[in-house]
């Protein structure tokens, strides 16, 4: 949703890599929920990707950039990069999942979701 | 050349199309304002801070009120 500047209030800007394996679902759930959670608003990495002006003006204009990569291939901080914005990245495989192989379940989301947002408030602190 | 405006209406973004108005002025180059109010429309541009201002369609910048100099850069194809 877009928001008026004109406050105080931080801008959190979140977006995942949701590519073909399991750790991409992994990393859109993730952030759908860190989402919900108030964290900050959802953007898209294939607009970005495709250098869409809003998007990239968006990203570079945020407090904070949360970038979830679901594998060490690390597709959304290599996009991040190649457009010299800021960004922190996080990468769930460093969080116990194994690409290709372990199945994503609700549990295991709201599991992973929880440690990564405690990372994101402990880096903000 | 079509200068757009992107904001609900708060002071920010009144200021930001005035100095747009100033710039255009200023530099004499021929370009008309559009205020884009809409949030659906602001959000298909993919911007999520407002204001916002775009020149043919390319946003150029999201949640800050340009200078009226910056806005001048922009109108000349600057960065």
């Amino acid at each position: 949703m877009a928001g008026c500047n004109c406050g105080d209030e931080k801008t959190v800007i979140i977006t995942a890599c949701s590519g073909a394996a399991n750790t991409g679902l992994l990393a859109d759930q993730v952030a759908r929920r860190l989402r919900s959670q108030k964290l900050g608003s959802m953007s898209c990495l294939a607009a970005l990707g495709a250098e869409l002006s809003g998007y990239v003006e968006s990203a570079r204009s945020a407090d904070r950039n949360i970038v979830l990569d679901g594998c060490p291939v690390a597709c959304g901080a290599k996009i991040y990069a190649r457009l010299g914005l800021h960004h922190d990245e996080y990468l769930l495989t460093n969080y116990g999942v194994e690409k290709g192989k372990t199945e994503i379940t609700d549990e295991l989301v709201a599991v992973i979701a929880e440690r990564v947002k405690a990372d994101i408030e402990m880096k903000r602190d | 050349m079509k200068v757009q405006i992107l904001g609900t209406g708060c002071p920010k973004c009144r200021a930001l199309e005035e100095r747009a108005r100033e710039a255009i002025s200023v530099s004499g180059i021929e370009a008309r304002i559009e205020k884009v109010t809409d949030v659906e429309t602001i959000m298909a541009m993919g911007v999520m801070m407002t204001p916002a201002l775009a020149i043919d369609g390319t946003v150029r910048s999201v949640g800050r009120v340009l200078t009226k100099g910056q806005i001048i850069a922009y109108l000349k194809g600057g960065q």
